[in-house]
């Protein structure tokens, strides 16, 4: 057998254990003292090095070793935790995540020892405690597992291993080397999944010492996962029991791991005719049914046999029982969800035909009518089915976050607090995915150019910590992440004075430019006004960079700032990106599509009510003014309608924005299928896709946004 | 098109009309041929491209060859077809033609190069002349000819 069929496992597995033990050392150090924390760490990193281990990445073995040192002295009190720790601590996942970064790409650790980190956890471990960290270490261990280790006669199921007669043979002649040999019954734990693969590392992590003689059941069946929740083994081996021992429990999702010496004179004593006497019995049960069978050493008294009996008809029922709960996930390659929605767009075209189809035929019956409506109703519920089904939390992606401003606080000198919510917010999967980036460096922003440094805070009367809110909420279609801080806010004076600086606009333009203009500045390609380079940010790859990933997630960024106050960086995701409600209209005998998530009312307006602001048109609606957009003048088309009718106004907002859209005519509501363009037509800002109509004609969709 | 070169290697061409010439294009390329049918407008797009039309679901972009060689703009007849080529490193796109006419079997030696000729303006969109049967066949060097959209 070869690992690498279990690289991806414990890749993902790594990536899991990391990212709980960034959480949890950040608690602690805000709770030093809280025991469960310490215990979760210390499980974590153990699983960690048991896993790098197995895996046979020594480095990173090596490090999570010294690491769990550390972690099991402060779970027994010998070292309190301290700011400098944790520093180290963080250092070291750090190496740790590059270990994993370099496994994924190159299925290889990278050379890098980190000696100074582990010198550094070897300076914790001396300089608080007593030196034997080691054997600190698997005392801790041993400890750990000594409730488990009074093992109970239902543990000891090596102990009813068959030994053929080479078998035994191969064994005697180990005792006679002096080998050890031992019996070992490993209980994988509930939840586990893979539980092949864990049997497998526990058979490869016990190899490394000892040669294997026999299993329960069988290796092959083992590996094809016939098993219950434990197997069995017996192995000669030369290093002692307590050292395989501990290599097995080092898998993760191992529950137990309990083993003896196994005395020779057992293979002709009481167990042997135990099994002898069983013999008969088993070969009437099936094999599965057999490693459930918890029949205990003293099966050999024949009274405890009806018990063993019943108590394997009760483990049988109990298996299938238990099979559900265990397999109520399944891990989905995204590419395969992609096909799904693909075929789902497909229907839904073809479900939009059959209404355009039976309307031209003149079949439409009542009966027609409502057998298209269930169809409707169907395909809509089953894309809803299938966009949920790639929605994941957005906290995947921000967990990482507290870890970062932790570091930047340290980097930047300024005190800062992130705080988030909405955590459980859920986008698309590869939404949430890209969406890492661009919240990352508004945050990195927030602290470096946006809060202040505690004197002037104080200064101005606010309190020395600043403050980074990262909120997360849906808002009907969309999904708002919001990145807020309560420092200086946007100086547009200065953005503007360096705009100028830059040659990005004129003094003229300068002076006629509203607050808002002087934002967007700020998302002009080689923008930075960090007077400064730091590592932080002022790079010059800035919000531009920010503001083209989110546009090209369909999404928008909005800004407000006060001056003195803080400012607040809105971005707004669409919640699907494939199939969308939208408004068909139609311009000049072409029809287009503008999303219904856009559209704020429809209005009728009489021409004599358009008005002139500064040469433009506008209308007002509601005491609102709003400016209105000749569609046909932008799409270069002419409008087919009397130019004294009334106009039919589509009325769209974007934030606080709003236009109003000129069409000649209002065709209806349509759920459609986005589709893209191709590279070849990408000049066009103002089209988003097209989509295909019911009756095989193309549509194309009206990006609103770029209107305003 | 580096198999032109290879001795005694054949290439098939579909062959098209535009106007009174004959151009050939290379079938690897030719993904399908579809009759003419409504073509969606794109606004603010460059005038060859005439739009994008519905081919089994799938939006895909025409270009008309003669606006971008720079010849008469199109007219619809009965026999003008949409050839959507697939092209490696390009995506799907249709080109329209007057009429497709025949599949022909070059062997090398009947393909000329074309020489070089810096005043002619056509030559960057083709590679190759093609003699069979007495007649010229232009052939067309698809990734000029679909270059710079």
């Amino acid at each position: 057998m070869d690992v690498s069929q279990y690289l991806e496992i414990f890749l993902d597995e790594t990536n899991e254990h990391l990212q709980n033990l960034n959480t949890q050392i950040l608690s602690l150090e805000q709770e030093p003292d809280n025991m469960d924390t310490i215990n979760e760490i210390f499980r974590a990193a153990h699983s960690l090095k048991g896993m790098a281990g197995t895996m046979g990445y020594k480095r990173m073995q090596n490090l999570t070793h010294d690491m769990e040192n550390v972690f099991s002295e402060v779970r027994n009190g010998n070292i309190t935790v301290k700011a400098s720790m944790i520093d180290v601590l963080f250092q070291c996942l750090d190496a740790l995540e590059e270990y994993t970064t370099n496994i994924r790409e190159n299925a290889d650790e990278g050379t890098n020892d980190n000696e100074p980190l582990i010198k550094e956890l070897n300076l914790i471990l001396n300089g608080d405690s007593d030196d034997d960290d080691d054997t600190a270490a698997e005392a801790a261990e041993e400890e750990a597992a000594a409730p488990v280790s009074t093992v109970d006669a239902g543990d000891k199921k090596w102990l009813e291993i068959k030994l053929g007669d080479s078998e035994q043979s191969v064994l005697k002649e180990a005792a006679k080397q002096g080998k050890g040999i031992y019996g070992l019954t490993v209980k994988v734990q509930e939840a586990c999944i893979l539980k092949a693969a864990r049997a497998f590392l526990v058979f490869k992590a016990v190899e490394e010492t000892s040669e294997i003689i026999s299993s329960s059941p069988a290796a092959q069946d083992i590996e094809d996962e016939k098993f219950d929740l434990d197997f069995s083994l017996i192995i000669v081996s030369d290093a002692s029991l307590e050292q395989v021992l501990t290599a097995a429990r080092s898998v993760s999702e191992i529950e137990e791991v309990n083993g003896d010496v196994l005395d020779l004179a057992h293979l002709d004593g009481p167990a042997q005719t135990a099994v002898k006497e069983e013999a008969p019995k088993k070969e009437q049960e099936t094999k599965p049914a057999e490693v459930t069978a918890p029949a205990p050493a003293q099966a050999a008294a024949p009274a405890a046999k009806p018990q063993a009996k019943g108590k394997k008809k009760a483990d049988e029922k109990k298996a299938p029982a238990n099979k559900p709960v265990v397999n109520r996930t399944v891990r989905v390659d995204i590419e395969k969800l992609d096909t799904l929605m693909n075929l789902v767009s497909e229907l839904i075209i073809a479900k939009n035909s059959l209404v355009s189809a039976s309307a031209a035929s003149g079949t439409s019956s009542a009966a027609v009518n409502e057998q298209i409506e269930y169809l409707e109703s169907t395909t809509t519920s089953l894309h809803e089915s299938v966009m949920k089904v790639r929605m994941v939390p957005i906290e995947s992606t921000v967990s990482k976050f507290p870890r970062m401003v932790r570091d930047l606080q340290k980097t930047l000198g300024k005190k800062m607090e992130l705080y988030m919510s909405g955590e459980e917010t859920e986008l698309d999967r590869t939404v949430v995915d890209e969406i890492g980036d661009p919240l990352m460096h508004l945050l990195r922003n927030s602290a470096d150019h946006g809060l202040e440094s505690a004197e002037l805070r104080k200064e101005r009367g606010k309190p020395e910590v600043g403050s980074i809110f990262l909120e997360a909420y849906q808002d009907g279609n969309n999904v708002v992440i919001e990145v807020r801080d309560d420092g200086n806010g946007i100086d547009t004076e200065a953005v503007r004075n360096k705009a100028i600086e830059k040659g990005i606009i004129t003094p003229e333009q300068a002076e006629n430019m509203s607050e808002k203009d002087s934002i967007d500045l700020l998302f002009h390609a080689g923008f930075s006004t960090a007077k400064v380079v730091s590592d932080v940010s002022g790079r010059g790859v800035g919000l531009d960079v920010v503001k083209s990933k989110i546009e090209a997630l369909s999404g928008e960024v909005e800004v407000k700032s006060k001056l003195g106050e803080g400012s607040s960086w809105i971005i707004r995701l669409p919640l699907t990106l494939a199939i969308i409600q939208a408004l068909m209209v139609d311009i000049g005998n072409e029809k287009y599509a503008i999303s219904l998530g856009s559209i704020q009312t429809i209005e009728d307006i009489s021409p004599n009510d358009v008005k002139l602001v500064e040469a433009k048109e506008v209308i007002q609606i509601r005491d609102i003014v709003i400016p209105l957009v000749r569609l046909n003048i932008i799409l270069d088309i002419e409008s087919k309608k009397d130019p004294n009718e009334n106009l039919v106004v589509v009325v769209v907002k974007k934030g606080d924005k709003m236009a109003g859209l000129v069409v000649d005519e209002l065709i209806g509501q349509q759920e459609i299928v986005i589709k893209s363009l191709g590279k070849y037509i990408n000049k066009c800002k103002i089209i988003s896709g097209a989509t295909v109509l019911g009756d095989g004609e193309v549509a194309l969709i009206l990006d609103a946004n770029t209107l305003i | 098109m580096e198999e032109l070169k290879v001795v005694g290697e054949t290439t098939q061409f579909i062959v098209i009309k535009l106007g009174d010439e004959q151009y050939g294009i290379d079938i690897k390329y030719i993904d399908n041929i579809v009759r003419m049918q409504h073509i969606t407008r794109v606004p603010k797009v460059d005038n060859y491209l005439k739009g994008v039309i519905n081919l089994r679901g799938e939006v895909i972009p025409v270009m008309s060859i003669r606006i971008k060689m720079g010849l008469e703009p199109d007219v619809e007849t009965k026999s003008t077809r949409i050839i959507i080529l697939k092209l490696e490193q390009h995506s799907t796109i249709g080109v329209i033609v007057d009429e497709v006419k025949e599949v022909v079997t070059l062997e090398n030696d009947q393909i000329e190069k074309m020489a070089y000729d810096a005043k002619e303006e056509m030559k960057s969109f083709l590679c190759g002349i093609g003699k069979c049967d007495g007649g010229l066949i232009s052939l067309l060097d698809l990734n000029s000819v679909v270059e710079n959209i």
